[in-house]
């Protein structure tokens, strides 16, 4: 009796535990939205601190019609402080991240002005160097999207970097997309060549599915596995039928080989995909640690509770002006120093903490001084871009990016970075 | 299946009560069941079917679910096999190269027709397990390549439309029918699935190979199409296809490719013919 009735309730509450749990799935399913970013915050921190520096950057249009170009452009730095867990990018591809084939991406360039080179393919871009890039794009489908610039490296995976909003409007069955062949065809390479795909596919499966009813139809499954389990296997294929099956051979192969013929003869310059990697990319020269400075990191911590960074540096002028340091950038965050930036700067709204760079003494450093300076960078976005996980990452170091700009207009881009302690939440 | 659970010999049980199955042409009512009357009578004593007529729908309808379920299950698993296995190589037009589209293809895919040979042949001499694999694989292809990669997110279908298999199958099937010889089925049979790839699909993919200059880059459509449609990482960052050509064998680089994928087909197929053997069988499966 008793244990009737307590397993009568073992089943109830079995039962409402499976509806509560498909309750909450329904629930949490409720609440599922569009992805609209690439998965950059889930990157280690020190990773995409370390790996490259993105600055410059301008998305030339955020709001197009379908078949509108529109382009990216920047600088990227590949930093001294590249870790090792991923391999140095010698054989790397500059891509754009976007949800899919929003727009078409018409060229990408790589190199120093006057020497950008087009690379749809792999290149080489070396350690301590700074590369200017263009990205040409072409409005394909309508909606809201969110697109970065990335840099996909050989075992390493795709970097992420900085991402801005598009909104491209119109009609997605006005797009076009029009190539100009070396036999001076143009053709429209977004449904080019279709029918063929289309014509040969059916064609095969419906003599592929002719061939299946064919002998299914001739006993079927079961009268079939009949005959073969009495004994008469060698009995229940006819000659007649072997012939269907000779005759179905000789047509397939005829067909495959006159057309191949047909194909080869009508496609008589064709070549195949094509490989390699491009070498010798220029490199912009006076650019990141180029500048009359000469930097040290003593030592810095990084506060959980706050999102503030305090690095601790020793530096020298070593030019004819006074120096003032003007933006922290890092992992595609710019941190300003709101006495150097008094304009607004365009940049994502996400990615820009216009307050958030300040100075242990925020007067210019003078010509031929030496200084300790704390550089403090607070804010929020250092963990809505989780960023403070480098408190907890297996490297605890940061890098960036220190700008240094000078009453003439000057701009000194300097590498930066080392380990850091942690500060926690008390507990 | 009752009928078969009933039988306790083992012995050719169908085909003492039911020597034809109706099929679709020639067997319905052909051979009535022995143990089975003719239309209205009264049912024999043992028999599970009350007319000739009630057999005959039974096993037809039986035929026509096996049909089904089978080709259901094999979209799926064969599927499964060959987009872990082949993945890209299929489903980007710029990957379909001449050197490890010919070679990787085939030997991934004589797998699971080599097993479903020994299982149609063996127990039903039926030859069209190979063609009954790639109708289905294509199947299952097409959905997806339409619904996911064109409906969800666009790709233009001649960027990501599937390799053509059937002439393949057929010859492989074929020449099981013709030789009646698993060897014979392995060794001609799997070097032709091999070697007609390419030319059953050059009808297809010659014109992605017109040649284009590109901001004073030569690339081939296929690679344009590629470069244009972008895919977030990875099949376009390193393609490890076409890294250069075979030097010592000149540009004959498709020929020594499918030849090689033949030979492995081969040994393939003698393997995967005997997962056939293995799992064609209840044996796994004491109690139903």
């Amino acid at each position: 009796m008793t244990t009737t009735m307590f397993s009568s309730l073992a089943r109830q509450a079995g039962r409402l535990w499976a509806l509560g749990l498909a309750a909450g799935l329904a629930l949490t399913m409720a609440a599922i939205g569009p992805a609209d970013a690439h998965g950059e915050k889930s990157q280690a921190a020190f990773l995409r601190m370390r790996t490259l520096n993105w600055y410059d950057l301008k998305w030339s249009k955020t709001n197009v019609t379908v078949n509108e170009e529109y382009e990216i452009t920047g600088k990227l730095h590949i930093m001294n402080s590249w870790p090792a867990a991923i391999e140095v990018p010698n054989q790397c591809f500059l891509n754009t991240g976007q949800p899919g084939a929003m727009a078409a991406r018409l060229g990408v360039w790589v190199g120093a002005p006057g020497q950008m080179q087009f690379t749809p393919r792999s290149m080489k871009l070396e350690v301590g160097k700074t590369y200017a890039f263009r990205v040409l794009l072409k409005a394909r489908r309508p909606g809201h999207w969110h697109t970065h610039v990335q840099l996909s490296v050989k075992t390493g995976g795709p970097i992420p970097g900085p991402g801005a909003y598009i909104d491209i409007k119109g009609n997605f069955a006005d797009y076009k997309d029009e190539v100009k062949l070396l036999n001076g065809t143009t053709v429209d390479i977004e449904d080019y060549g279709q029918g063929k795909i289309y014509m040969w596919h059916l064609f095969w499966i419906i003599v592929g599915g002719w061939w299946i009813l064919y002998w299914f139809g001739k006993r079927g499954f079961i009268g079939r596995f009949a005959w073969v389990a009495s004994g008469k296997a060698e009995e229940i294929i006819t000659p007649q039928e072997r012939m269907v099956g000779a005759i179905t051979l000789a047509a397939t192969l005829l067909i495959v080989i006159i057309f191949y013929a047909m194909t080869v003869s009508g496609n008589p310059n064709t070549i195949p995909l094509q490989a390699g990697d491009f070498r010798n990319i220029q490199a912009l020269e006076n650019e990141v640690d180029s500048g009359p400075i000469t930097i040290k990191y003593v030592n810095g911590t990084y506060k959980v509770p706050g999102r503030e960074l305090v690095a601790n540096f020793k530096i020298t002028n070593n030019g004819k002006e006074p120096l003032r340091i003007g933006e922290f950038n890092t992992a595609g965050l710019r941190f300003l120093n709101p006495d150097v930036y008094t304009s607004k700067v365009e940049y994502p709204d996400y990615l820009l903490a216009d307050r958030g760079l300040s100075l242990s003494d925020p007067a210019p450093i003078a010509p031929g001084e030496t200084r300790d300076v704390a550089v403090t960078v607070q804010d929020a976005r250092w963990d809505t871009e989780r960023l403070s996980g480098l408190a907890y990452d297996v490297d605890s170091s940061f890098a960036g990016v220190l700008f240094f700009f000078s009453p003439s207009g000057a701009r000194y881009p300097m590498e930066v970075g080392g380990s850091v302690i942690p500060t926690f939440m008390p507990v | 299946m009752l009928r078969y659970k009933s039988m306790k010999t083992g012995a050719a049980p169908a085909a003492e009560s039911i020597s034809a199955s109706p099929g679709i042409e020639g067997g319905a009512g052909a051979n009535a069941p022995v143990a089975a009357p003719n239309v209205g009578a009264v049912a024999h004593a043992g028999s599970p079917f009350h007319s000739r007529a009630e057999a005959a729908t039974a096993v037809k309808t039986a035929d026509l679910l096996i049909l089904t379920f089978l080709f259901l299950i094999m979209i799926g698993g064969y599927h499964v096999h060959a987009m872990l296995t082949m993945g890209d190589w299929d489903f980007w037009v710029d990957w379909k190269d001449r050197r490890m589209w010919p070679t990787v293809l085939p030997i991934m895919l004589v797998t699971f027709p080599a097993a479903a040979q020994y299982f149609f042949w063996e127990h039903f001499r039926l030859p069209f397990g190979a063609t009954f694999l790639c109708v289905a694989l294509l199947f299952g292809e097409w959905l997806d390549r339409y619904i996911s990669f064109w409906g969800w997110t666009f790709y233009p279908i001649n960027l990501v439309w599937p390799t053509s298999l059937v002439p393949q199958a057929l010859f492989l099937d074929i020449v099981l029918l013709l030789s009646r010889s698993f060897i014979v089925a392995a060794i001609v049979g799997s070097m032709g699935f091999s070697l007609l790839l390419y030319p059953n699909n050059w009808v297809i993919l010659a014109q992605y190979h017109a040649p284009t200059e590109q901001y004073g880059t030569l690339m081939s459509l296929a690679d344009v199409i590629g470069f244009h449609n972008v895919r977030t990482s990875m099949p376009e960052y390193i393609r490890i296809i076409e890294r250069g050509t075979m030097r010592t064998f000149g540009k004959d680089v498709v020929g020594v490719a499918a030849f090689f994928s033949g030979f492995v087909s081969i040994i393939v197929y003698f393997v995967w013919w005997y997962v056939g053997m293995m799992f064609s069988t209840t044996k796994y499966m004491k109690h139903i």
